[in-house]
């Protein structure tokens, strides 16, 4: 019980210090190169600097109505089926379905009054409850993989947290983070708390983005 | 058990924390139980809108820009000198189209991008492009000019819907894109 708690302490601490980086660093501008605040490109006086992402020559008279623009129009389009953010959609709502099923699967009874016998353990081990744990969170590891992977660009510290994608990828990544913490814990200790927190925190991280 | 609680408390709080940017015509409640996905742009819904707007270039999803910057913009004064055109209409028109952008503002709006650039751009000064956006402009620091301005078919980054096939939904995912004459842009 002691470890227990003083890992969910160390968990929390972890969470709240890098919530206090981000706050930091929406704050610090640490890269004079590049524009690390969304305000700072409205900022008169490094203006000029951000010259280079002035991609679009808005200013010149040549592109001023649609009219006098060539089109082209591309022959119908169909997105790709096989892409790295669909992949990580896929992931993610399969995580989710399989914590439910965890919680719903059958388990062999607690033991509560004495130490289980080994052929105890071996049933709570191989029960469809575990074998769906531990499913779940490794499909929550490969979820939080591929958003880093194919998101990196939709995750930038400067946004600070009320920015909806840097909330999805913190909830995301402390959900997995708490999945793992409770199959860590299973079968001995008790877990439910952490694995329903741990399902809770990434189906808010999907809603926040859905 | 105490720890689970104030797992559950922070969850809400996030939740909430994003209802700030909860409009006039939907509510919290409305888009937590709403399961249709809003992870883009609203389309646009108002025909006056759609056309009108839509004559010049493509018409902007009114979630691509602040209330403010709408309220700026879509003044008759304004629209006189619209970015060096005339874009001049009736009073009322222009006033139902005022009142549609500015209702359907990213700061009025559940879906994503629109959170994100009224996050953006809640402090600051009044931008008067999309494409000035710092969102938008970290979006596309990739593109080489060649593929923009250099290119006969797009000419500007202000004509989105010539690289984002399904912008008239509102919708601009990366894996919706295709750059005219520049089929094989994403080596
Ligand atoms: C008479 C033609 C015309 C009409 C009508 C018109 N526009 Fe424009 N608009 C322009 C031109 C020209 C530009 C500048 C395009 C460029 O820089 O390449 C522009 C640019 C814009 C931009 C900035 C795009 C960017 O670069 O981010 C916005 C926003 C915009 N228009 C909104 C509207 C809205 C809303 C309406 C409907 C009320 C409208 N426009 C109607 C001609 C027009
Ligand atoms: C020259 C073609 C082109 C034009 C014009 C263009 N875009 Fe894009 N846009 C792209 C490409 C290419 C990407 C993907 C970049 C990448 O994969 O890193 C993109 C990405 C985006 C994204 C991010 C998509 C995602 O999945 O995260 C948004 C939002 C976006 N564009 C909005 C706009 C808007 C709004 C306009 C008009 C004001 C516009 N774009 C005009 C080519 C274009």
């Amino acid at each position: 019980m002691k470890l227990k708690e003083s890992l969910a302490n160390f968990f929390a601490v972890i969470c709240l210090t890098v919530v206090a980086a981000m706050a930091h660093a929406s704050e610090a501008v640490f890269e004079p190169e590049l524009p690390t605040v969304a305000s700072s490109y409205f900022n008169k006086h490094n203006f000029s600097n951000y010259r280079p992402y002035l991609l679009a020559q808005n200013e010149v008279p040549t592109a001023k109505s649609q009219d006098e623009i060539s089109v082209t129009s591309f022959e119908k389009f169909n997105p790709p089926l096989f892409t790295g953010s669909n992949a990580h959609k896929f992931l993610g709502v399969g995580t989710l379905a399989l914590v439910i099923a965890t919680a719903v699967a059958p388990k062999p009874p607690e033991v509560e009054d004495r130490a289980p016998t080994q052929a105890e353990l071996d049933a709570q081990k191989s029960s469809s409850h575990a074998k769906l744990g531990r499913a779940a969170a490794t499909l929550a590891v490969a979820t939080v993989a591929t958003g880093l992977l194919y998101h990196w660009d939709d995750f930038h510290l400067e946004d600070g947290l009320f920015d909806p994608d840097n909330q999805h990828a913190l909830l995301g990544a402390a959900g997995a983070l708490a999945m793992l913490y409770a199959i860590s814990k299973a079968p001995d200790e008790g877990h439910a708390g952490m694995g329903i927190a741990g399902g809770a925190a990434m189906a808010v991280a999907i809603k926040l983005t859905w | 058990m105490k720890n689970n609680s104030i797992v559950l408390v922070s969850l809400t709080a996030a939740l909430l924390v994003n209802s700030t940017h909860a409009g006039a015509e939907e509510s919290f409640i409305g888009w937590l139980l709403d399961f249709s996905r809003t992870k883009e742009v609203k389309p646009v819904t108002d025909k006056h809108y759609q056309e009108e707007c839509g004559e010049c270039h493509f018409a902007y999803q009114p979630g691509l820009l602040p209330a403010r910057s709408w309220d700026r913009l879509l003044k008759a004064e304004a629209m006189r000198d619209h970015f060096g055109d005339n874009a001049e209409m009736d009073i009322d028109t222009l006033k139902e189209i005022h009142d549609y952008a500015v209702e359907n503002a990213a700061d009025k709006s559940y879906y994503k991008r629109s959170r994100k650039i009224a996050a953006a751009t809640a402090d600051g000064p009044t931008p008067l492009r999309i494409t000035e956006l710092h969102y938008i402009q970290r979006k596309h620091h990739e593109l080489p000019e060649k593929m923009i301005k250099g290119n006969r078919s797009v000419k500007s980054l202000s004509y989105c819907d010539k690289c984002h096939t399904q912008a008239d939904d509102g919708v601009y995912d990366n894996d919706t894109v295709s750059i005219p004459n520049y089929p094989d842009w994403d080596d």
